[in-house]
């Protein structure tokens, strides 16, 4: 179904309440609307039609029409079409109608824009502070255009502390995080646990938060921005880089080379190659199986040194400028590469083999963490997380970018929900992308890597991108501006909607499988009880204890 | 079945045996396209500050302190490596070399701070930088008759400072 039925459907209901619609692309659909309609037009896209909840978005347009803009994103994954709900709202006291009661996974989003930019969302069921730091005064909106990006408000207090909300009688809370070994960013969950399970909990992040769309607006321009765009993630980097530049492409209307997109889709694939050996290992360390948390990062390494002979490093590939992209895959880069499946393929094939009958790692993964195919739909789950509990997306398929509808593959589907079904899916998702690879390598046709660029790109123009990323579905939004640089530039990384559902996945499960249900979605490891010295003049080594480093550290 | 797959799990552990590199004792040679630090040679470079314009982390930065001398500098902090600088450089001046080991506790061990001699444009007034050395010793203020101090910049008072201009004026870091 293209967009443009989609769009008569909508019409069909709505005839008074479209104002304006751009349909730029076959896959892409622009629904302005009035404010006062907003709630139920969302309804029925979300509940009517059937679509998946993607993110929330508003900006700061007073410079150029005087108002805020607020949009909703969604996606109809069947019909293969993003579509954005506008509304257009004035510049003083910017209100917009929540959808949070429609649409549970829009809370985190509507709350950051009232952080972000001062827009309330009227009716939102808790409306309370997300992103901003505690200490941060009201009424300064860091994203707006009159903020500067390096302003820091009169009345900012560092020390403030989150007013936690009070746990339910009969709980008892239990601190996990901001720092724990098994989260990979400082995050807070507030648990509440009644005897040996959690009945609720309450969650502060955004600790890390470093501004990088307000840079995006402000400082960097847009060949700068792929290069920020890829330290979102440490390890789903390439995944922002290539999104953020689709998203400016289909904004400005620009075609990339045919194998600049091959180039990308090997790169993606690499990058999910690497991602998903390093989760399975890190979700047996969390469990305590640490033999196949050393052997998936042995082979997972062939794939880091891959991807540093195509593109000058293991991580962080700067692989993306607007119109293409920078490395050339050479024929013998691809001899190697071929190679590197072939020892790879074989490898995970025994390890698969081995992993499927581990009654151990069954027991400790089984039944925890469920997530129900409504929870899905609610929250807008992705990627491994949806596909495990038998929900059928995958952007690559959905919604295809770079090469992937020039590719067979399968897209892997469990039904358990549960966490072992992760594990299943992204076992099998190797294979999948070492098919790809293949069929890559095999059909990259010669040409340049980069288009030529005439002039300035266009000014004003909404672009929307969605990638796959090993996590799941990573979203940009891009408004093309002027100076060289865009007005707004929204990251909607995997695990905003995916922790979300957090809350959910945990609630009446045992505290001991608190790690491993949030390790399935995002996996870390900061845990370190011994450091090795090295002098290399002598080349004698020693390994300090946790007790001798303890001992050091008081004799200071 | 779970005895077997604990089987299997040993096997492939018995058949990869000692993987992990002895590093920092022996450095693996890097690929061809490693992205290290980056090096600016001062001999190729004509000045025309695209790196400084193309670098997504401000790190480099142009000053012109006169009519004459042209300051580009690297600072090397938030450097990302991503190599725009390189890609961009219209002479190939910039090159990523293979150094990877640079934590320091001195920033001036990674950063460089290249003193461009450049001409004035009889027609336009704006600075471009002579053709070769020769050319530039033709210029008023080259000079090479202190050896340790070899580039002297003539200022517009007329006479010659005794250090050279670029010392005596602060450069913002950050």
């Amino acid at each position: 179904m293209p967009a443009w039925k989609i769009l008569n459907r909508i019409k069909e209901r709505f005839a008074a309440a479209v104002e304006r619609t751009d349909v730029p692309a076959n896959n892409r659909l622009f629904v302005h609307v009035r404010p006062g309609d907003l709630r139920e037009v969302c309804r029925h896209v979300f509940r009517d039609m059937d679509a998946r909840y993607v993110i929330s978005i508003g900006w700061d347009d007073r410079p150029h029409s005087g108002g805020f803009v607020v949009s909703h994103h969604f996606s109809f994954d069947k019909a293969g079409v993003l579509c954005c709900v506008l509304v257009r709202l004035p510049g003083d006291h910017p209100k917009v109608d929540s959808v949070s009661e429609i649409i549970p996974g829009a809370n985190w989003a509507e709350r950051e824009f009232q952080d972000l930019l001062g827009i309330c969302p009227e009716g939102h069921p808790w409306p309370k502070r997300l992103v901003l730091p505690d200490g941060w005064p009201e009424g300064v909106h860091p994203l707006r255009k009159d903020v500067a990006w390096n302003h820091v408000p009169e009345g900012y207090n560092h020390d403030a502390e989150h007013r936690f909300e009070d746990p339910p009688p009969g709980c008892v809370v239990v601190p996990f995080g901001p720092f724990h070994p098994t989260l990979d960013e400082p995050e807070h969950f507030r648990l509440y646990v009644e005897g040996e399970f959690v009945r609720g909990c309450e969650y502060r992040g955004f600790m890390v938060h470093r501004g990088i769309e307000k840079l995006g607006d402000s400082v960097l321009t847009y060949n700068d921005i792929p290069m920020a765009a890829e330290r979102i993630c440490g390890i789903c980097g390439s995944v922002h880089n290539v999104a953020y530049a689709q998203a400016v492409e289909q904004a400005a209307a620009l075609g990339v080379p045919l194998r600049a997109e091959y180039v990308r889709t090997i790169m993606l694939e690499l990058e999910r190659l690497h991602s998903h050996l390093l989760w399975v290992g890190l979700a047996c360390h969390i469990v305590g199986f640490d033999t196949l948390f050393m052997q998936s990062f042995r082979i997972r390494e062939p794939v880091m040194w891959m991807a540093e002979k195509i593109s000058g490093n293991r991580k962080t590939y700067a692989l993306c400028v607007i119109g293409g992209v920078r490395w050339e895959i050479t024929h013998d880069l691809k001899d190697e590469m071929r190679a590197m499946l072939k020892t790879l393929e074989k490898e995970w094939l025994a390890v698969a083999g081995a992993v499927k009958g581990d009654r151990n790692l069954q027991k400790r993964t089984k039944g925890i963490g469920v997530t129900s195919k409504e929870l899905v739909k609610e929250m807008g789950l992705v990627g491994p997380i949806a596909r495990a509990a038998g929900v059928n997306i995958d952007c690559r398929r959905d919604l295809p970018y770079a090469a992937y509808d020039k590719v067979d593959f399968d897209v892997v589907v469990h039904e358990g929900g549960d966490v072992w079904s992760r594990v299943l899916v992204r076992v099998l998702e190797v294979f999948e992308s070492i098919r790809i690879i293949r069929q890559c390598l095999d059909r990259m046709p010669d040409g340049p890597l980069q288009a030529k660029l005439n002039g300035e790109l266009p000014v004003g123009r909404l672009g929307v991108s969605s990638v796959e990323a090993p996590r799941g579905e990573s979203h940009h939004m891009v408004v093309t501006g002027e100076n060289n640089r865009p007005r707004r530039w929204r990251v909607r990384a995997p695990t905003y909607q995916n922790l979300q559902g957090i809350p959910a996945m945990i609630k009446d499960q045992r505290l001991a499988d608190m790690t491993i249900s949030l390790g399935s979605i995002d996996p870390c490891f900061s845990c370190t009880d011994r450091v090795e010295t090295l002098d290399i003049r002598t080349g004698g080594s020693q390994v300090y204890t946790q007790t001798e480093l303890l001992q050091m550290t008081r004799q200071r | 079945m779970s005895l077997l797959s604990k089987i299997k799990e040993t096997l492939i552990c018995f058949k990869a045996g000692r993987v992990t590199l002895p590093y920092p004792r022996e450095t693996r040679p890097v690929p061809p396209r490693f992205r290290g630090r980056p090096v600016f040679d001062a001999a190729k470079c004509v000045g025309c500050g695209g790196c400084a314009s193309n670098c997504p982390a401000r790190e480099i930065l142009m000053v012109d302190l006169c009519q004459e001398v042209r300051v580009v500098k690297y600072i090397g902090r938030r450097c990302t490596y991503c190599g725009r600088c390189a890609d961009v450089c219209p002479e190939k001046a910039i090159t990523m070399s293979k150094e990877f080991e640079t934590a320091t506790n001195e920033i001036h061990d990674i950063q460089q701070e290249l003193e461009l001699f450049m001409g004035t444009c009889q027609r336009c007034g704006r600075c471009f930088t002579d053709a070769g050395p020769l050319d530039q010793l033709k210029m008023k203020g080259y000079r090479f008759d202190e050896l340790d101090k070899d580039r002297w910049v003539y200022r517009s008072a007329g006479y010659l400072e005794k250090e050279a201009a670029v010392r005596d004026i602060e450069i913002e870091m950050d």
